[in-house]
């Protein structure tokens, strides 16, 4: 027990080794709180909007996907699988050019509504870079409950939203934290897609590029602390909820 | 009354029965493992959906189409209890009511309790119970809407004589006190015959017999059967 504890010590001092990094002498810090604030704002609104979408449209898709047959789910699968291996660069040029003026954009620019640099451009980048996450964890979460369960509670007069809510989430809600958990980390933690499809308004990895570029180390620091601070605290709930409910249970 | 004919390809066969039951009667379904019994109860339950025939219920049609299993009143217990493990026993035997039939059900529900010996359980969550126990609450679940018709496959798998038992007296005496349609399936004839007069044997899923014990006993139609029926 002590070998394996000790093992497990040293993992996770690897892991959190890059940390060090803001102990290292950079000269003093730049706190520039107008843009640290505006970025933590953008950042959680919109990727909490984005979250939002993201179960919202990427549950029932679940759902379906575990409940489809070996070889539908096998194709519905390398959807998922492609969304979340495109690089995000990639993905980002791809999203500027389909929702651009000469595209999608071009049917929403006469009702005023850009697809680009905006918030709803910014909103919907996070959607396509975290969906898939999303979506591939919460298939394994929802696999994980017996359909059995789900066919009694159906003969016990429940409907399928009742199922759901009454049987396959109680059950599925740690996987489906996780699940939601990589999707945040992921849609907060965006750089490369967002820089060319939403470079305004600027969440935190924008403002880390453009702090850099401009101020250097000193103002980036700052930013990190913040990001590290902000970032983690939910996904940390939800695992924390879904844990004690299911000790509870 | 139950009318149904199941015809359901599988492996190694295609199951193809066709059967009544009267409204109020029991009728069990014999025959060695892989028979396709349990495919039967499936299909007619509506947890698997049959390739071709018909499922009807007294006035109601439960194939074709596929009736959802909540419009269902059906009650469908087997070896596994198949209890929802984040709930408490209590919870579990209430989760068919709906809001408005909790307060009028509560004293058949205090009834179930106290008759299936469930009240130094019934707080408990369902992991740290028995699974004689689990049993007990999956019928007390399954009897708290008293559906019209109760598909019961193998529930007795695994436990002791004195709980199967006791098990077979209490379904007995609720079969007849609520007048429920009842399918039952087992490969031990004696549990069978203790719930259901009548029986119906099936082979490769197909019906070689379809009658009372004492004729089926007498006069087995096939030597399978007669040596399923035969003591040990």
């Amino acid at each position: 027990m002590l070998l394996r504890r000790t093992g497990a010590v040293i993992f996770a001092a690897a892991l959190l080794y890059p940390l060090c990094g803001l102990f290292v002498s950079v000269g003093p810090w730049r706190w520039d709180g107008g843009t640290i604030a505006g970025a933590v704002r953008v950042s959680l609104v919109l990727t909490g909007i984005a979250m939002l979408v993201v179960v919202g449209l990427g549950t029932p898709m679940a759902l379906y996907v575990a409940r489809a047959s070996a070889r539908e789910r096998l194709w519905w699968q390398a959807v998922l699988l492609l969304s979340v291996l495109l690089p995000p660069l990639a993905l980002g040029i791809l999203l500027s050019l389909a929702f651009g003026p000469h595209a999608l954009g071009a049917f929403f620019a006469p009702l005023g509504i850009r697809l680009t640099n905006t918030p709803l451009a910014f909103v919907v980048t996070q959607v396509y870079v975290s969906i898939g996450y999303y979506v591939l964890g919460a298939v394994a979460a929802i696999d994980s409950v017996p359909k059995a369960l789900e066919i009694q509670g159906g003969l016990l007069g429940q409907d399928r939203w009742n199922v759901f809510w009454r049987v396959t989430f109680p059950i599925a809600r740690l996987g489906l934290a996780v699940a939601l958990s990589l999707a945040w980390v992921r849609a907060l933690t965006e750089f490369g897609a967002v820089v060319i499809t939403a470079y305004y308004p600027a969440g935190m990895p924008v403002a880390l590029w453009t702090s850099l570029e401009n101020f250097g180390l000193p103002a980036v620091m700052p930013l990190l602390v913040v990001f590290l601070v902000t970032a983690l605290p939910l996904p940390w709930l939800a695992h924390i909820l879904a844990q004690r409910r299911l000790t509870r249970a | 009354m139950l009318d149904a004919h199941v015809v359901k390809a599988r492996t190694r066969f295609t199951v193809d029965v066709a059967l009544k039951v009267a409204s109020g009667e029991a009728c069990g379904l014999f025959g060695i493992s892989g028979a396709g019994k349990s495919t039967i109860l499936a299909c007619i339950a509506g947890s698997e959906t049959q390739d071709a025939g018909h499922v009807r219920l007294d006035d109601v049609t439960l194939f074709p189409p596929l009736l959802p299993l909540h419009r269902r009143s059906i009650g469908y217990l087997t070896q596994d209890a198949n209890l929802f493990p984040h709930l408490q026993v209590a919870e579990n035997v209430r989760f068919g009511l709906t809001n408005g039939a909790r307060e009028t059900s509560e004293s058949w529900i205090v009834e179930l309790r106290d008759r299936l010996n469930l009240e130094p359980i019934w707080h408990e969550p369902v992991h740290a119970i028995s699974g004689g126990q689990a049993r007990r609450v999956a019928l007390a679940r399954m009897l708290a809407r008293k559906p019209r018709l109760v598909l019961l496959d193998e529930p007795f798998a695994g436990l002791d004589r004195y709980l199967v038992r006791e098990l077979l007296a209490t379904i007995a005496r609720w079969q007849k006190e609520l007048g429920f349609t009842m399918l039952v399936v087992d490969h031990a004839s004696d549990v069978l015959e203790r719930l259901c007069p009548r029986a119906i044997a099936i082979e490769e899923g197909r019906i070689v017999q379809d009658a009372r014990w004492p004729e089926l006993r007498a006069h087995p139609a096939t030597p399978l059967l007669g040596e399923l029926l035969a003591p040990l």
